[in-house]
């Protein structure tokens, strides 16, 4: 009798227990997209070392970059801006170039920047991409970059400004499709 | 998303199963003989009791401090993802918890000492399993909005804290009635701990500042542990395309019966009368570790980095040949904070519980439960203590509850108000009212019901959460039936 009595019970409890409607569906709209921010790379030369070079190409280099080329990322980003800040304090005139590459060394995209000699202005040149801006496949596929600095001055002169260098700055700010 | 998902989901938020905790409602309910592994000290009006294998005790509890799944799961028609924002991500705190566990009793036994009656002697079995996780409010914001809105915010890892495990309890209790006015009771266990992990003290931050050279300095201080015993195995198991059900169950076999890893501990309680209508109680339970030194995988994250991403610095790097500049950042990185896996040894100790209650009996007592007539007859007599403390002592009685356990982040507490009443033999009744951190309308309800020797009881909390059970914030059900032979008197 008792089982009987205790079954009905926790039939009972059970039965008088009420739930508004729920839907777990939902959980499927779900959509999960920070924003991450973060420096990519950082060049500085000083002066002297560009005028040790003379006027023209003073410093080219190919390194490996697989920020964007991680299969987390890649799969996850959706849209963003690499933004870039150059700094001229030298007394000449300066080019900086940087170029995306494939693994097969193939340009992807090239950013190039003229800044004039000191007194220039802070350069500051955002690109987007993805959502209307260049194709994220650019940095899906870059595994390598090229960075170049052309002096398009003399090799001697020097500014007065104290410790004259020619700063390229850049950060990146992305969003992922975490879920 | 998959059913199984989601239900990992709410597990994992704490929904699912329930930790036997805090059992205000069993608490010096003494005419149920589980009511021993609350405090080993309870009264104990038994001759001798056996509980239904399997069905003697089973419970499930679950908790949610912060929201509930009707929060989240009600079809209102708001955006799901801004819900899970603003109630979830910002809405909670990193005290939030979300805990569940579960437990069932094996076997459960006991009896009274036939050369020294005051003595009486419990033991079984049980299996109970627990998961609690707080809300990592800082971890969540930065996975649902980012670092790049968040400069300058330290994002805190100490908001990170878990724990949870399955273990096999085996234990043996003795229950001494020392004189009229005084019981006590000690219950040794020994526990073969299925799995169990666990993730706390951990400290440091990840903070977004402005570079000193480049635009953005991101930094990370880290010091995270996650220690687990026998998770890797069940996971292997699982993941293991030729283990069958009949594998699982060998190893959960295998780890409940002493081939996981070991523990000792111990229960101690006492009932005091105060006066003739008066008692206090107090227990301390699970005073105990375990000791795991098999089955091991533990994770850490530990030192310290900051990173303004790949410097070039002309005319240090001039003549640099290195092209794979790259590689060398992350390698500095993964020097730096290293994430390493180690199968070293560690010690748990079990989550301590305290009781203490105050009851105060009042109208008339009536009939007893078993063996009744003499009670009846003796125990309303003045000065017949010996008698009446050794059986049902009340009609009705009320008396406060204070439960704490020590949580990962500090002991946490609940109060609990408690009337209770008999109804002859048959029935007896009781009610609680709990104030604790999830709830502030946690009305309970216990019912004993003895026909003959056979004993049912059922306990149920926060009754006012089943009118809209997705919306509660706390639930816990449990049940059992025994056989008992009353005291003769």
């Amino acid at each position: 009798m008792v089982y009987g009595v205790g079954l009905l019970l926790s039939l009972i409890l059970v039965s008088i227990a009420c739930s508004d409607e729920q839907n777990f569906d939902q959980f499927d709209d779900l959509s999960v997209t920070p924003t991450l921010a973060t420096s990519i790379f950082y060049l500085e030369s000083d002066e002297e070392t560009i005028n040790l070079a003379g006027s023209g190409n003073f410093y080219s280099e190919v390194f490996t970059f697989e920020a964007f080329n991680e299969e987390f990322v890649a799969e996850r980003m959706l849209d963003g801006t690499i933004t870039y800040q150059v700094e001229n304090t030298t007394s000449k005139e300066i080019d900086i170039t940087i170029e995306f590459l494939d693994a097969g060394g193939n340009v992807l995209d090239t950013e190039a920047f003229t800044i004039e000699e000191d007194p220039a202005p802070l350069l500051e040149r955002q690109i987007a991409y993805g959502n209307g801006g260049r194709s994220l496949d650019i940095l899906r596929n870059t595994t390598n970059m090229r960075v170049g600095g052309t002096n398009r001055g003399d090799g001697s002169s020097t500014s007065s400004q104290p410790n004259p260098k020619i700063i390229l700055k850049s950060s990146a700010e992305f969003r992922f499709r975490l879920r | 998303m998959k059913r199984w998902q989601l239900l990992i989901l709410t597990s994992s938020l704490g929904i699912g199963v329930l930790y036997a905790q805090n059992k205000q409602l069993l608490y010096d309910f003494y005419e149920i003989p589980q009511s021993l592994m609350v405090n080993p000290g309870v009264k104990t009006p038994y001759k001798w009791h056996a509980g239904i294998p399997l069905v003697s005790g089973i419970g499930f509890q679950a908790g949610t401090s912060g929201i509930t799944v009707n929060d989240l799961f009600a079809n209102d028609g708001v955006d799901f993802t801004t819900k899970v924002r603003d109630r979830a991500v910002y809405g909670m705190g990193p005290r939030d918890e979300f805990s569940g566990s579960g437990q069932i009793e094996v076997f459960y036994g006991g009896f009274r000492s036939a050369n020294r009656p005051d003595d009486y002697y419990s033991f079984g079995m049980y299996g109970e399993g627990y998961s609690s996780i707080f809300w990592p409010k800082d971890l969540a914001i930065l996975g649902f909005e980012g670092n790049a809105n968040n400069l300058n915010r330290r994002f805190d890892f100490s908001h990170l804290a878990l724990q949870g495990e399955a273990v096999n309890v085996f234990h043996f209790g003795v229950n001494r009635k020392m004189n009229d006015k005084l019981d006590l009771g000690i219950r040794a266990k020994l526990y073969s701990s299925v799995f169990e992990f666990r993730s706390k003290r951990n400290s440091g931050y990840f903070v977004t500042t402005q570079g000193d050279n480049n635009i953005l300095e991101n930094t990370l201080v880290a010091e995270l542990e996650l220690q687990t015993s026998g998770v890797k195995e069940f996971i292997d198991i699982l993941d293991d395309t030729g283990a069958t059900g009949a594998d699982l169950q060998q190893w959960l076999l295998g780890r409940s019966f002493f081939g996981g890893n070991l523990g000792i501990g111990a229960d101690f309680g006492f009932t005091y009368q105060l006066n003739q209508n008066t008692f206090l109680t107090g227990s301390i339970l699970d005073l105990g570790f375990i000791y795991h030194t098999n089955g091991l995988e533990n994770y850490t994250l530990n030192g310290a980095v900051s990173n303004e991403g790949i410097e070039i610095l002309l005319p240090e790097d001039l003549f640099d040949t290195t092209t794979d500049i790259w590689q060398e950042l992350v390698d500095e990185i993964e020097r730096l904070v290293p994430f390493e896996t180690n199968q070293n040894s560690f010690i748990s100790l079990r989550p301590i519980k305290l009781n203490a209650s105050v009851r105060h009996n009042f109208g008339s007592i009536g009939k007893g439960a078993r063996g009744s007539s003499n009670f009846d007859h003796c125990s309303c007599k003045p000065g017949n203590s010996a008698l009446r403390t050794s059986n049902l002592d009340y009609r009705s009685a009320m008396g406060a509850h204070l439960f704490m356990i020590h949580r990962p982040k500090g002991p946490q507490a609940a109060l609990t108000a408690f009337f209770q009443h008999r109804f002859g033999n048959l029935l007896a009744l009781k009610t609680t009212y709990t104030l604790d951190k999830y709830s502030f309308t946690n009305i309970g309800l216990g019912l004993n019901l003895q026909a003959g020797p056979v004993n049912f009881y059922v306990l149920a909390d926060n009754l006012l959460g089943y009118g809209n059970i997705a919306d509660s914030h706390y639930a816990s059900f449990q049940f059992g039936f025994n056989i008992i032979s009353w005291n003769d008197n």
